[in-house]
């Protein structure tokens, strides 16, 4: 028995269930996975296909003393969320893995095809003899990663070295085109992006700090924010109550894109609010659960904006 | 496009910045009829999806004004207002809205004469954004 699962199980001593990673056996990479035995447990891994911010179904636990293996970027979005108190610090144990970036499987199976093991070693990706370099096929967001040693940590359960990370991407692909557009190509980008929302919700369902549920803006017929409608403007004001209420709250760990079923750069959107919120304030989400978020508070001597 | 036709949204503090244009109205001084005043308690009451929103319905422009920081009628309404009030207007450019159709300030009760050159101003800047980037409103139909 490895030491990652002797870690999980050690933690049934305090805990009812553990949120962690099994192999699928179709698909030969981890699908997260709800532990309540430490026998269960067995199945757990971590690997560079444990991409699942599992922290959405943290709020959602509530009542229940919970164990939750958690990357650095995980940790980000459980130390936000105890900072706003919509997770009481005490029910959760923390089981802090060490990340060696993880693999965007989608973008592996566009390179491989379907549905086989993936094996990460060397800093090459490979599958049945194919292989490309690792950062061709990492998440975007963990090129660049700050977030390696987790903010917020009861147990450590190994992981990778930090020599892993990769350096920050250049900007390719519609990061590079949208950077060089126009306002006017930027409205119409949105609004053909927005276009083809479905309203289906995945994005607010998979978002971690959505934990407003029935109340949600986005869906509210009082106010009424935005209609159903599928119509671009409408949705282009639904997805905007969503990124506004991400404001100083996002950790970035890109669940909401990945998610959309209709590929819509919802994080195009949220990285530059984060770096907003970064420059104005100097905070990134999930500094710390005692840290207070930036628009929850103010400071008297903020007026160096050169507001008239 | 004539300056008459100009839609331009303002979210007005009672306390302050209405009052502010009031007292230019009652001196009589001129100024642009493009602006559609909606009073709001504070400052701290416009949510950016209020601005957010004015723009989707079609809005030209958006000016929110508020007591001058340290003077909010309810003590530290103004000082939320500006941190989110910032943040959007460096928003507005990734969303493809010139940033020069926002503006938020700070007008007392007192600043008749200031309010009503601060329109006369405001105006002017929608007018030129409006020339360069005309069809704002986001349309209904599915392209």
């Amino acid at each position: 028995m490895n030491e990652f699962v002797q870690t999980i199980k050690q933690t049934f001593k305090e805990v009812d269930l553990v949120l962690g990673w099994v192999r699928s056996p179709a698909a030969g990479v981890a699908v997260p996975a709800c532990f309540h035995t430490p026998a269960q447990a067995d199945d757990a891994v971590f690997d560079s296909t444990c991409m699942h911010n599992l922290v959405v179904h943290l709020p959602r636990l509530a009542g229940k003393k919970v164990g939750i293996v958690a990357k650095g970027c995980d940790a980000r979005s459980i130390a936000q969320l105890v900072a706003e108190h919509a997770v009481d610090r005490s029910r959760v144990i923390v089981i802090g893995v060490h990340c060696p970036g993880m693999i965007d499987v989608k973008k592996a199976w566009r390179c491989f095809g379907f549905g086989k093991r993936i094996s990460d070693a060397g800093g090459r990706v490979a599958m049945e003899g194919k292989t490309v370099a690792r950062e061709e096929v990492l998440l975007q967001k963990c090129r660049g990663c700050r977030d390696w040693e987790p903010v917020i940590c009861d147990v450590t359960a190994g992981g990778a070295t930090k020599a892993a990370t990769a350096p920050p991407a250049e900007p390719a692909g519609i990061r590079k085109r949208f950077a060089a557009m126009s306002p006017a190509e930027r409205r119409q980008f949105w609004q053909d992006q927005f276009s083809r929302c479905i309203r289906c919700y995945a994005c607010r369902e998979a978002c971690p700090l959505c934990f407003c549920r029935d109340q949600c803006a986005m869906q509210a017929r009082d106010p009424g924010w935005a209609t159903a409608a599928i119509d671009a403007s409408q949705s282009w004001m639904a997805q905007l109550i969503r990124i506004s209420h991400m404001a100083g709250r996002c950790s970035g760990c890109e669940e909401c894109e990945r998610a959309c079923p209709v590929g819509i750069p919802l994080m195009l959107l949220l990285e530059e609010q984060n770096a907003v919120i970064e420059e104005l304030f100097g905070y990134r989400a999930g500094a710390g659960p005692e840290v207070k978020p930036p628009l929850l508070t103010f400071n008297i001597k903020d007026d160096a904006w050169g507001e008239s | 496009m004539p300056r008459e036709t100009l839609k331009i949204v303002g979210f007005l503090c009672n306390w302050c910045s209405y009052a502010g244009a009031d007292m230019a109205g009652m001196a009589r001084m001129r100024q642009p009829d493009s602006l559609r005043i909606i009073r709001v308690p504070c400052s701290g009451r416009v949510d950016p999806l209020l601005v957010l929103k004015a723009f989707q319905e079609g809005a030209d422009g958006v000016l929110v004004s508020g007591c001058h920081p340290g003077d909010c009628h309810y003590g530290n309404g103004n000082y939320f207002a500006r941190r989110r009030l910032e943040l959007l207007k460096r928003m507005l450019p990734v969303l493809g809205i010139d940033p020069g159709r926002f503006h938020y300030t700070w007008v007392s009760a007192s600043e008749g004469a200031r309010w009503a050159r601060l329109v006369e101003e405001f105006t002017g800047q929608v007018e030129r954004v409006q020339e360069a980037q005309p069809n704002l409103k986001i349309q209904s139909r599915i392209p």
